[in-house]
């Protein structure tokens, strides 16, 4: 392989690891957006979300990577795992936002944010404890099909990670720009208190915006369990981690900047494992947050409320 | 109502009574007496080695949780990473006080030879250095290290929203375990440092009996309780508690917010650092594992179980949790297996609790804040309280004689203007807020700004006192360029403001929200603040003094609700208090953000009245106000501002007969009907 094939190499696993990041980032990005939360448990949630999705795919037959299935039984399979992930995941959002966070809506400081913490240990805690520690064999049914030769390769399952996240990102960009709901979601993340005067229900904004952030969160998940082939309980700390450096990245509340951020990571995390050695990348991604925050605190693409202090 | 005849005492009641007679302090300082006693003989009745030694390890993490309620609970900085700094402390002392380096001798070392720091180890053949930094030596320098890396990751973040801070701690809280593991030549990577040679004091060693650090431990926890509480009740505690309760507030009070959420973070990085010495002394070996984020967590849910701020609450939720952990939980599992043998239960006989500690800390971080945020014990917010003479001293409203008056006549060049505001712009985004504003408040003056909702009043109180950066234009205090100033340094200069939706430090007390009023022209550092030093002592009585003649020109309205918090108080008192909070700072001029809005008609003529007898005092005052009597009543020049213009100027009878005030208020039709 030249250099130059390991390069493209690199792009192709970064672009994939990326989206998973993107679709993670927006849950942080949306929530940020709307309440000003760093949302903790949103690491979790995507945990969560990818063994949802694999006892979603074993319910379906499926186990290991034994069943292969092609043509529309592949699609139908991956259609109903992820939209059941998402629906799940997303309950688990809003079960989490009504119970523990409404309550603390308006109290000021580190409260909510605390709570978070403490929703996120007690999913993680309650998957360790129940289902254990070990890494899970994940469910893929997809047939292994590769582009290119020895030199770049492209496989089924890179091009099926890009194809549901750039979906659900168009799916989401249409939701927030064209609905009513939508709308009435940026004008909550603009003023809350003129929101509500114009008759926005704002409970039932954070609401939705939980519910969309965790669904996104649990196709991150799903496709996390089909890009590995495992899902493990500790799966949420550093993904959540790099995906919030991702959100901070494009601007935190900045929804198409979450994406954007999402890819770049994935980028830094491939080529910056290839080029220096794999065991430092989490220290590459923290150095690009810190940086970031020190040159940059909007984010590349911006949004006021960041600097604000 | 049971009369005393009849009243039966029970067992408890009747301990209890002789407890119930001493005053609130002495029955502090007798529960703190028992608390130490019982603390220091612990080892001496209890003589199980592995209590002792759970007991040891007890005393570090409540070290570390009082030094993370600075950063949290005082500052209200929620840093996630404090482990790594314990780490850093742990590993310092640990690379410098084993055999994990022992580069060639040379004749580099002897001058650290002669200082005692390494020593010179010569045998089969190896002629190497060996690191011998003594423990007491190496604990204040690891304090040191790590409050370095605190303000290194800390000053970028700082400047931000305190949400980032979380998230950086996190990660670096993070980093610093794998950096551990992956730089194996200074810290034998996962393996773990080995081999840390133990304190000893006079010649006596630690050695691996854990009694001398249980006692060491609990000196610890003494001094940083008397650290804690000394900072928590001077200059520097009450700016912490400022910037956690509205960090703008805190601001525009004169607090430079930077550099005092460096500072608490850099104390309780330097505490981590100091602890991890202890920590690591204790178990003379160190592995990244030791430093994984549940620790940070662990010692998070102490703060967050005691109350945070809560110097004693932090205590005992380390306290408790030990014994939850070492104990408690253990003996439960037992006590299920025998009842699970009983019934004939497999999974009662298999279950072990002592695993699921970290749920349940997850589950007490949610319990405790969605029930009781508080904690278990609330920090309590008790100033001093003053005697009844420094109270009655004092002349109530009306023959009131303070002077406010901080500039002397003298001083001012005639012609100089209070505040100067020459062609002051600002656009928000396509909106112009401010549009070239030009006014000027004469010395002496009250000033009333009037105009329509949304016509740029208060965008114009923010340009003046820094709470934004004007796009263009100059503003000047007695001819001095103050433009872009941030709002601390304003103060200072001698502008203070207060705000139209209120901002006071809601968990403070009244006294102590005057107190923080006073930061900008007070000196006392954290160093002065533990010390009680001479300059501090006196500091302290005069800005209390000060506070009281504050307070006074409400007359007996805040007076006796000193030590009230401000969230208890009467909505009329909490316009009062900001107003005299802003006075605390001895402005040379007084911005009032609508100072009536909200008060009945008879609060709002006393207020009016005390505004007029500010001037009196020798102050300047500049006014937003929407109550026309207000403003006919007081003001000696009104500016109208409409759309971010000044549309008129001038008496109230000139600004009143304009017809573009009219429009502005009323509408073209009626203006002009």
């Amino acid at each position: 392989m030249t250099f130059q094939d390991v390069l493209i190499q690199q792009v192709i696993n970064g672009v994939s690891l990326g989206a998973i990041y993107s679709l993670l980032a927006l849950g942080f990005t949306m929530v940020y957006g709307i309440i000003e939360l760093i949302n903790f448990a949103h690491f979790n949630v995507f945990m969560v979300g990818s063994f949802i999705a694999m006892y979603i795919l074993q319910a379906l037959g499926l186990n290991g990577q034994n069943v292969i299935l092609t043509g529309f039984s592949l699609v139908g399979v991956l259609v109903v795992a992820l939209v059941g992930t998402m629906l799940l995941s997303g309950a688990l959002g809003v079960l989490i936002e009504r119970t523990a966070l409404r309550p603390l809506r308006g109290v000021p400081g580190t409260a909510a944010m605390i709570t978070t913490i403490g929703v996120s240990y007690i999913l993680f805690n309650i998957v360790l404890l129940t289902i254990g520690a070990d890494a899970f064999n994940f469910p893929n049914p997809m047939p292994t099909v590769r582009w290119g030769e020895a030199g770049v390769v492209l496989q089924l399952r890179e091009v099926l990670v890009w194809v549901v996240a750039f979906l659900l990102m168009a799916c989401l960009n249409y939701f927030v720009r064209r609905t009513k709901m939508g709308k009435a979601m940026q004008a909550t993340a603009q003023d809350q208190e003129a929101a509500r005067m114009m008759g926005v229900e704002v409970d039932r904004v954070v609401m939705i915006t939980f519910f969309l952030g965790s669904a996104l969160a649990g196709a991150a998940g799903l496709i996390f369990g089909l890009y590995y082939n495992y899902t493990n309980f500790a799966i949420g700390y550093t993904a959540g981690l790099r995906a919030f450096t991702a959100a901070v990245l494009g601007g935190i509340g900045n929804i198409p900047g979450a994406m954007l951020g999402g890819i770049i990571i994935g980028l830094i995390e491939s080529l910056g494992g290839q080029l220096l050695e794999v065991r430092w990348t989490d220290v590459i991604i923290f150095s690009v947050l810190v940086l970031v925050l020190v040159f940059r605190p909007t984010g590349l693409f911006g949004r006021a409320t960041a600097a604000r202090s | 109502m049971v009369s005393p005849g009849t009243r039966t005492w029970s067992i408890g009641e009747a301990l209890a009574a002789p407890f119930r007679r001493l005053s609130s302090d002495q029955q502090r300082w007798l529960i703190l007496t028992l608390v130490v006693i019982g603390a220091l003989v612990f080892p001496l009745i209890d003589r199980n080695e592995g209590d002792i030694d759970a007991a040891a390890n007890a005393t570090a993490f409540a070290v570390l949780a009082l030094g993370l309620n600075i950063v949290v609970g005082l500052a209200g900085l929620l840093d996630l990473g404090y482990a790594a700094f314990f780490a850093i402390g742990a590993y310092f002392y640990g690379v410098t006080s084993s055999w994990q380096l022992h580069p060639e001798w040379s004749s580099f070392w002897e001058p650290f030879q002669w200082l005692g720091v390494v020593a010179h180890y010569q045998a089969m053949g190896e002629n190497v250095v060996h690191f011998t930094l003594s423990f007491w030596i190496a604990m204040p320098l690891a304090a040191l290290v790590a409050a370095f890396f605190g303000v290194l990751f800390g000053a970028p973040t700082l400047r931000l929203r305190g949400d980032y801070l979380a998230i950086v701690t996190l990660g670096f809280g993070e980093i610093v375990p794998i950096v551990v593991r992956n730089w194996p030549t200074l810290t034998n990577g996962a393996m773990g440092l080995n081999g840390v040679q133990a304190p000893s004091l006079f010649g006596y060693s630690f050695g691996v009996t854990s009694s001398p650090y249980y006692y060491l431990g609990v000196a610890l926890i003494a001094f940083l309780i008397f650290v804690s509480s000394r900072l928590k009740e001077s200059r520097v505690g009450r700016a912490w508690m400022a910037i956690r309760e509205d960090e703008i507030a805190a601001g525009a009070m004169g607090v430079n917010r930077v550099k005092l959420k460096l500072l608490a973070f850099a104390i309780g990085a330097g505490f981590a650092g100091a602890t991890g010495t202890f920590y690591v002394a204790k178990l003379q070996t160190a592995t990244p594992d030791m430093f994984m984020f549940p620790v940070s967590v662990m010692i998070l849910v102490m703060i967050v179980l005691g109350g945070m701020g809560s110097v004693y609450g932090v205590v005992l939720a380390a306290v408790i949790l030990q014994l939850l952990q070492s104990w408690f939980l253990q003996d439960l599992s037992g006590w299920l297996h025998v009842l699970g043998r009983a019934v004939g239960n497999d999974w009662m006989q298999q279950i072990d609790l002592t695993q699921s500690i970290e749920l349940i800390f997850g589950i007490i971080l949610v319990l405790m804040m969605l029930y009781r945020r508080q904690g278990l014990i609330p920090a309590t917010r008790a100033t001093k309280a003053l005697t009844l003479e420094q109270q009655t001293a004092l002349p109530s409203r009306g023959t009131i004689d303070v002077d406010l008056r901080v500039v002397a006549p003298g001083e001012l060049k005639p012609g100089t203007a209070m505040l100067e505001v020459e062609k002051l712009l600002k656009t928000f985004g396509g909106i112009t807020a401010v549009k070239d504003v030009d006014l000027r408040v004469e010395p002496g003056s009250i000033v009333a700004l009037i105009g329509p909702n949304g016509s740029g009043k208060t965008t114009l109180f923010n340009l003046i006192t820094g709470m934004n950066a004007p796009d263009r234009g100059r503003i000047s205090l007695l001819g001095e360029d103050i433009t872009g100033l941030p709002s601390h340094l304003i103060v200072e200069r001698g502008i203070a403001r207060t705000f139209q939706n209120l901002r006071l430090f809601s968990n403070m007390t009244v006294l102590e929200n005057i107190l923080v009023g006073q930061h900008s022209h007070t000196k006392t550092g954290a160093v002065g603040a533990v010390l009680h030093t001479h300059a501090m002592l006196a500091e302290e009585r005069e800005t209390r003094e000060h506070a009281l003649e504050i307070l006074s020109i409400f007359g007996n309205r805040l007076m006796p609700r000193l030590n009230q918090v401000a969230k208890e108080l009467s909505y009329a008192n909490r316009r009062r208090l900001e107003i005299a909070r802003a006075l605390a700072s001895r402005p040379k001029i007084l911005l009032l953000d609508e100072p009536t809005a909200g008060m009945n008609p008879a609060e709002t003529i006393e207020l009016a009245h005390q505004i007029k007898s500010l001037r009196g005092m020798g102050l300047t005052v500049f006014l937003i106000e929407h109550k026309l009597n207000v403003v006919n009543e007081l003001a000696d020049k009104i500016l109208v501002l409409d759309h971010g213009e000044k549309i008129a100027e001038g008496t109230a009878e000139q600004v009143h007969a304009k017809p573009e005030v009219l429009e502005a208020y009323l509408g073209r039709k009626v203006a002009h009907a």
